[in-house]
């Protein structure tokens, strides 16, 4: 099996590095002198936007080796829909990984808007499906309806889309949603469906993985923790006679010797405000799960690494999940062999700077792998492994 | 009425092409193939956002102000469109239509100020409020009559609550938010211009509340229409712009220009002794139902001819003309070198002398 290995797109900005929490990608800080996408020239904003920067790193990413970059999306991000279809005719192979929840885009119509990607990408459209999340910031979403209730209309919402792909006419009546002689138009019919990969980690959401999940995506979490969770889902799979590939979203802060990596992650840590540490939000199982990996309070920043190579502060240094991998190019790289062993068969790895650092693993890590091949994505790692075969 | 109108190209969704009925530009159709002994280097490398994307840059190199993605239920999806069209120009306006059953209006503004901070506030909207009844069914909308505007009057109240006020609770018989608003950078932007249409009373009673431009279509009676909107409006404090969607065939001079319409008629299957002939009153080529999309009405003749029909809608106050044509790229290009020169201003000729 061939693993496919995306990278992650900041649709809320970037850092320039882990060393201190400062954004100055995108203007979710003040526009300043050393801002980017839009900077300051002569005084004045230049005049680009942060799309301007979104289209570096995937055409960056693409050009080092994934096949595709995720797109999230929270109250305070871009929204991927409009970044996928702003930057579809930018890159020639890469994926555009749309995180979305159902509910929020009727199904007819997020059916609509992914037939017309397919037709203008040549079907490089991947969903990443949120159900869970929620918490206060469901209400600011306009969404009213409950934690597990969510994982029903998700059901709902793929079965209807699933039901106007190929064309019409399809009626469907559920607890969410309603149509009558519905129908992708020829020929926006028929595309390729998208991969989706599946989040969430509640038991609602594992069940519902088994249903509707090519992938079920999983934050990295201890292996042991993962390696159950895995188990989970593959239970509940078997019971629907299903079998969904594992994914894991990983940051990944690898350097040319493991002590580099360490020394990058204590100067970070040296401007971590003892008093963000983040408390738990909202009602997603995920995140209480990765904060009950680790004894809190911490002094140390190698305190947090619960297994060799796996660290979970990474929240501390920039916005986003806990844990991810820290080590020499060939350490990062043993660990995702690891986690391939585990049954793993695609990642969506990141790190900060992400235009920087999709060049450095592409080049540096992703050819250590050893666990299977990896798939090729460009035309120029396609040209190198073919020399080196 | 010294002001210069604002001229929008309608984006074809479904497909364009030079015979009226054929859609093989934007991949609705098979090309013609190419004779066997002929290189065809054409095999995947046109596709529909190639050539939606060759009707923006024309739109915005004709000088047009921008470019109207209707809703259609049975061609492309408009947003997505817009986004390829905004992000591939620099001065267009792109009006993206929809209606308030694809999303709930939290989504609608998020995505849209997405697209906002993107291209530097060139998205308006367009919303479809009466849409017929089994294409809404068909998008899992089971509203009807007065209902429709009650939940379009909801959607905007909502999408222009959290984009312009953070903390924005709302609680509505189709909508609720809680602690809601957009923050920076994603607050402060320009809410996309609304456009609304229809000419029945709850059309102009929403138009009134929410519309920036009310478009109108050749066949409805613009006097009344724009007269009650405009006391609707006054009576809102409020003021809406007018705006007429309409289809255009302009040429050198008037036979020339009919002799075009008898060949789009003749291939799009009418007979020669079926060639309607223009309302000698309002100078509008029925002709169009045919050749444009049922129902059509627009203006056929010289550029002089057409311009002077368009004056004559402009004198009844409408500022915004969403004009269309196919094929699409060169009739942009034709619009842009020879009919909108008609309506420079003296200042805007002396300008361009001086460059």
């Amino acid at each position: 099996m061939s693993i496919d290995i995306y990278w992650r797109i900041g649709t809320h900005g970037d850092q320039p590095s882990l060393r201190r929490r400062v954004t100055s990608r995108g203007e979710w800080a003040p526009v300043v002198p050393g801002s980017l996408a839009p900077g300051v020239r002569h005084g004045r904003r230049d005049g680009y936007s942060y799309v301007e920067h979104m289209a570096d790193v995937a055409r960056a990413s693409e050009v080092s080796g994934f096949v595709g970059g995720l797109l999230p999306s929270f109250p305070f991000t871009d929204d991927p829909w409009a970044t996928a279809a702003a930057l579809a005719r930018e890159t020639t192979t890469y994926r555009f990984m749309i995180a979305y929840q159902p509910g929020f885009l009727h199904p007819v119509q997020a059916a609509r808007m992914s037939a017309t990607l397919q037709r203008a990408t040549g079907g490089r459209l991947v969903y990443n499906i949120i159900s869970g999340g929620g918490g206060p910031a469901q209400l600011w979403w306009g969404d009213r309806v409950d934690h597990d209730d969510r994982y029903a209309r998700t059901s709902e919402f793929l079965d209807v889309l699933k039901g106007v792909w190929n064309g019409g006419p399809f009626d469907y009546e559920g607890r969410f949603y309603r149509v009558e002689g519905a129908g992708l138009p020829e020929p926006l019919a028929r595309q390729p469906f998208p991969e989706i990969y599946f989040s969430g980690s509640s038991k609602a959401a594992i069940e519902a993985a088994g249903r509707h999940a090519d992938y079920y995506l999983s934050w990295l979490e201890p292996f042991p923790d993962l390696a159950a969770k895995f188990a989970q889902v593959r239970e509940h799979s078997a019971a629907l006679g299903t079998a969904p590939k594992f994914a894991v979203r990983i940051d990944v802060l690898a350097r040319e010797t493991e002590e580099a990596a360490w020394d990058e992650i204590r100067r970070g840590w040296e401007h971590v405000d003892p008093s963000a540490l983040a408390s738990a939000d909202g009602d997603s199982v995920g995140w209480l799960r990765s904060q009950s990996f680790v004894s809190w309070p911490v002094r140390h920043h190698r305190e947090l690494e619960v297994s060799p190579n796996v660290w979970g502060g990474f929240h501390l240094l920039r916005g986003g999940p806990a844990f991810g991998l820290v080590g020499s190019y060939a350490q990062v790289a043993e660990r995702l062999d690891e986690l391939i062993g585990l049954g793993v068969g695609a990642f969506i790895l990141a790190g900060v700077p992400h235009l920087e650092e999709a060049y450095r693993v592409g080049e540096e890590v992703l050819p250590l792998l050893k666990g299977h091949d990896v798939r090729v994505a460009s035309p120029l790692t396609a040209a190198l492994s073919d020399s080196r075969a | 009425m010294t002001e210069t109108p604002e001229f929008l190209v309608t984006v074809p969704t479904r497909g364009d092409g030079r015979h009226p009925l054929r859609r093989d530009r934007g991949d609705w159709e098979e090309r013609r193939p190419l004779p066997a002994f002929v290189t065809d280097p054409r095999g995947g490398v046109s596709g529909p956002s190639a050539h939606i994307a060759q009707v923006g840059r024309a739109a915005e190199i004709a000088g047009l102000d921008g470019a109207l993605v209707p809703f259609d239920p049975e061609g492309e999806e408009s947003l997505v469109l817009a986004a390829g069209l905004l992000r591939g120009s620099r001065h267009l306006r792109v009006i993206a239509g929809f209606h308030a059953g694809i999303a709930t209006p939290v989504y609608a503004a998020k995505l849209s100020a997405s697209l906002q901070r993107f291209t530097g506030g060139r998205l308006d909207w367009q919303i479809d409020v009466a849409l017929d009844p089994v294409v809404a069914r068909a998008h899992g909308d089971f509203l009807q009559g007065g209902d429709r505007y009650a939940r379009a009057e909801e959607f905007l109240t909502v999408a222009k609550g959290v984009w312009h006020e953070e903390g924005y609770t709302y609680e509505g018989v189709f909508y609720q938010v809680l602690a809601g608003g957009f923050q920076p950078p994603n607050a402060g932007l320009p809410f996309p211009r609304v456009h609304l249409s229809g000419i029945e009373p709850g059309a102009l009673a929403l138009s009134a509340r929410h519309a920036d431009v009310h478009l109108f279509d050749p066949g409805q009676n613009l006097d009344v229409g724009i007269a009650g909107l405009g006391d609707r409006a006054a009576a809102e404090g409020r003021a809406v712009a007018y705006g007429l969607r309409l289809p255009v065939l302009a040429r050198e001079d008037e036979e020339e220009a009919w002799r075009e319409a008898r060949g789009l008629w003749a291939l799009a299957g009418g007979a020669d002794e079926d060639f309607p002939r223009p309302d000698p009153k309002t100078g509008l080529w029925p002709g169009f139902d045919r050749i444009a999309g049922p129902g059509a009405l627009g203006l056929v003749g010289s550029y002089e001819g057409v311009a002077a029909g368009i004056r004559a809608y402009r004198d009844l106050g409408v500022t915004t003309f969403v004009l269309s044509a196919r094929p699409t790229v060169e009739e942009a290009y034709r619009l842009g070198e020879r009919l909108l020169p008609l309506f420079a201003t003296e200042s805007q000729k002396e300008t361009a002398h001086v460059h």
